[in-house]
């Protein structure tokens, strides 16, 4: 009999009903995506920095890897001080510069160059191929477009160029050994990467022996926070940054989005809660001469109650069901504007659903809807039976 | 990352670098003694001279690397920051310093890493770059505009962000308002039929209703702007005190107030007139409920 009431309730006043399950939805919907967007960026970037088992980077004394052109000199002699510790499992060295691949005309293609170790790095995954050996190359599909070649052929790429005196510093025949996806480069940007040796070759005397970044991975069970203080002690002229306070920085940096998904999501909140509070109420108020007599008839105060606070609920069940779905549309639109940032990682997401955040932010709207019609209703079946039919009748 | 050791240089608006400075900040200390040899001037921003105490007339030693002798010099004058949206995550500390005298102090050589060049505007501007990119052997030139497209694409992406969900906010706004519209005239019920049995015509009847629904808009939107404007205060002043910028955040702009106003009331005057029409077409006594 319950459910009855409740659906004749809802269905009586269809616009009403509509419209409110429309509003829960959009306020679930913005609810979803603020949630997602709060811890979107952090559990991405954590997975991003863990993806290959590097829990340690290390870049010259004072800077965020790749956030200035410094290098590590004497790279050679600081990596053999590294793999002195007896707590580190593998030291992958990384040397970023451009290569240019001269075209007809005098024109050149410019991408980004990695110089590593194949049998450590962790800035690429291996699509088609395999890993770049001495006078090879792996190259990403951007790249690929650009210059119009595929894994197998032969092409010239030249580095080190100096701008006054319009020269490369070095230009050599390489091989396509591959094709790559790499991991913390942006959507759409060229790149290649090779042995270390081949770059600091072609990038001339400048980048001999020299390193912009280290990846480390700690051997299973030791603690990261010891290295990492262990190296801050036996290399004084590195940084060492562990993916907390690379995960914190980036936080610091992009804190705007995480205040603007509370403020928003808690706005959300509000309008939800609020359009189901006024909805119930005003229902309530219609109807205070239906639950006199219900009252009247026998039927229990906490019966009619209940039946008002499904009848919120119901509302805010299907509004929150409908709002997840909306919520994941516009989450993905969302998250294609924000991808396109400058130089953000393709593999970053902004908004990423996590079941347990969604779940949990739908079931706080839909508990807090349902409690916004409490007062309503328990007023509703609290009204004295004989006075409201006396009133209602006159 | 912010690092007190880290300072980036600006001379004379036209060079940009960033080198490792000597000055453990905590040792910096005026030296008074040097005043005698009348040392050269720079300027500091206003946060480095908040966070090292640092006053206009002050003697202080800069030097590129830990340890050298260094330059002695006097601050000369605290710079605000400027209001460039580029700059806001950048933590660095900004000292201007004369140029040769920075070249010597790094030993950079006579080296710049760019010129300003300023064009007689117009088409002068296009032969110009073309001149400069033809003749100076070297050198590339770039239209300031094509600069500050580039430098904040950032903020475009930010924009587009601000936009969309704008437009969400919108639309859970235009819902929220039509539902409560609704039923505030839907409340009406007993006036109607009061006001109909007491021989009022159904046009006048749906006429004070959809009045009645504009004015609720339109009050309830100059409401909101009021609150609006409070929020706005409230985000530029946390904002501006984490950044230490001049920058404002958000705003509140005619257009803004406008483009509120004429939604609300249009959604106003819709929602009045659906829910009037509706009531007025009923039998007076079947919204007293004894039909």
């Amino acid at each position: 009999m319950l459910g009855r009431l409740v659906a004749a309730a809802l269905l009586g006043h269809r616009a009403r009903t509509i419209l409110a399950v429309a509003g829960v939805a959009v306020s679930a919907a913005l609810l979803l995506d603020m949630v997602m967007l709060s811890t979107g960026m952090s559990v991405s970037f954590r997975s991003l920095l863990l993806a290959r088992g590097f829990q340690l980077r290390v870049a010259p004394k004072g800077t965020l890897p790749f956030d200035t052109e410094a290098t590590i000199a004497d790279a050679t002699a600081t990596i053999a001080a590294l793999r002195e510790s007896p707590d580190i499992d593998a030291v992958s060295p990384v040397l970023g510069g451009n290569i240019h691949v001269p075209g007809a005309n005098g024109t050149a293609t410019s991408a980004v160059a990695l110089g590593l170790d194949p049998r450590y790095q962790g800035d690429y995954e291996i699509l088609a191929g395999r890993d770049p050996g001495e006078g090879e190359i792996v190259a990403n599909d951007a790249l690929l477009a650009a210059i119009g070649r595929g894994v197998g052929d032969t092409l010239t790429i030249a580095g080190g160029y100096d701008p006054q005196l319009r020269r490369f510093a070095g230009v050599r025949r390489v091989t396509i050994a591959g094709r790559a996806r790499f991991l913390y480069l942006s959507r759409g940007q060229r790149a290649a990467a090779m042995p270390t040796a081949s770059l600091q070759a072609l990038g001339g005397a400048s980048r001999r022996d020299r390193a912009s970044l280290m990846m480390i991975r700690a051997r299973p069970g030791a603690d990261v926070e010891t290295v990492r203080a262990w190296i801050a002690r036996r290399l004084p002229r590195v940084t060492a940054i562990s993916t907390e306070t690379a995960l914190a920085q980036v936080e610091e940096r992009l804190s705007y989005f995480r205040q603007l998904a509370f403020i928003l999501g808690s706005v959300s909140l509000v309008v939800g809660v609020l359009l189901v509070g006024t909805l119930v109420t005003v229902s309530v108020n219609e109807r205070i001469g239906e639950f006199a007599v219900l009252r009247a008839i026998g039927v229990a105060k906490r019966t009619i109650t209940a039946q008002i606070m499904i009848e919120g609920a119901t509302l805010m069940l299907v509004g929150s069901l409908l709002g997840l779905l909306l919520g994941l549309v516009t989450a993905r639109y969302l998250n294609a504007i924000l991808s396109s940032f400058p130089g953000l990682p393709q593999a970053i997401d902004f908004f990423l659903f996590q079941p347990r955040s969604a779940w949990t932010a739908l079931g706080l709207l839909a508990i807090a809807g349902v409690l916004a019609g409490a007062w309503p209703a328990w007023r509703g079946a609290s009204l004295p039976v004989a006075r409201t039919l006396r009133e209602e009748a006159a | 990352m912010w690092n007190p050791h880290r300072i980036r240089f600006i001379s004379d608006g036209t060079m940009r670098l960033t080198i490792l400075v000597p000055l453990a900040l905590a040792a910096v200390a005026p030296l008074a003694a040097a005043r005698a040899q009348q040392p050269r001037t720079i300027a500091i921003d206003a946060r480095l001279a908040a966070d090292a105490r640092l006053h206009v007339g002050d003697v202080v030693v800069l030097a590129a690397q830990p340890g050298e002798a260094g330059d002695t010099v006097r601050i000369a004058a605290i710079t605000r920051p400027n209001a460039d949206p580029s700059e806001i995550a950048h933590q660095e500390y900004r000292v201007r310093v004369h140029l040769d005298q920075l070249q010597s102090l790094t030993a950079y050589g006579d080296r710049v890493h760019r010129f300003a060049v300023q064009s007689r505007g117009g088409a002068t501007t296009g032969s110009a770059v073309a001149a400069i990119d033809a003749a100076a052997f070297g050198f590339l030139a770039h239209r300031s505009r094509d600069v500050a497209v580039e430098t904040s694409a950032t903020f475009a992406v930010v924009s587009r962000f601000h936009r969309a969900i704008g437009v969400i906010t919108v639309v859970a706004s235009a819902i929220f308002l039509l539902c409560i519209l609704l039923l505030k005239v839907d409340e009406r019920r007993k006036d109607v039929a009061a006001l109909r049995l007491s021989g009022i015509s159904r046009a006048t009847v749906v006429k004070s209703i959809v009045i009645e629904a504009s004015m609720v808009a339109l009050f309830g939107t100059l409401f909101g702007a009021a609150l609006g404007w409070l929020a706005t205060a409230i985000v530029n002043a946390h904002y501006q005190g984490v950044y230490r910028t001049p920058l404002r955040f958000a705003l509140i702009t005619p257009r803004t107030i406008t483009f509120a106003l004429v939604l609300s009331v249009v959604l106003g005057v819709a929602a009045g007139a659906l829910a009037a029409l509706r009531l007025a077409r009923a039998h007076p006594l079947a919204l007293l409920g004894r039909r």
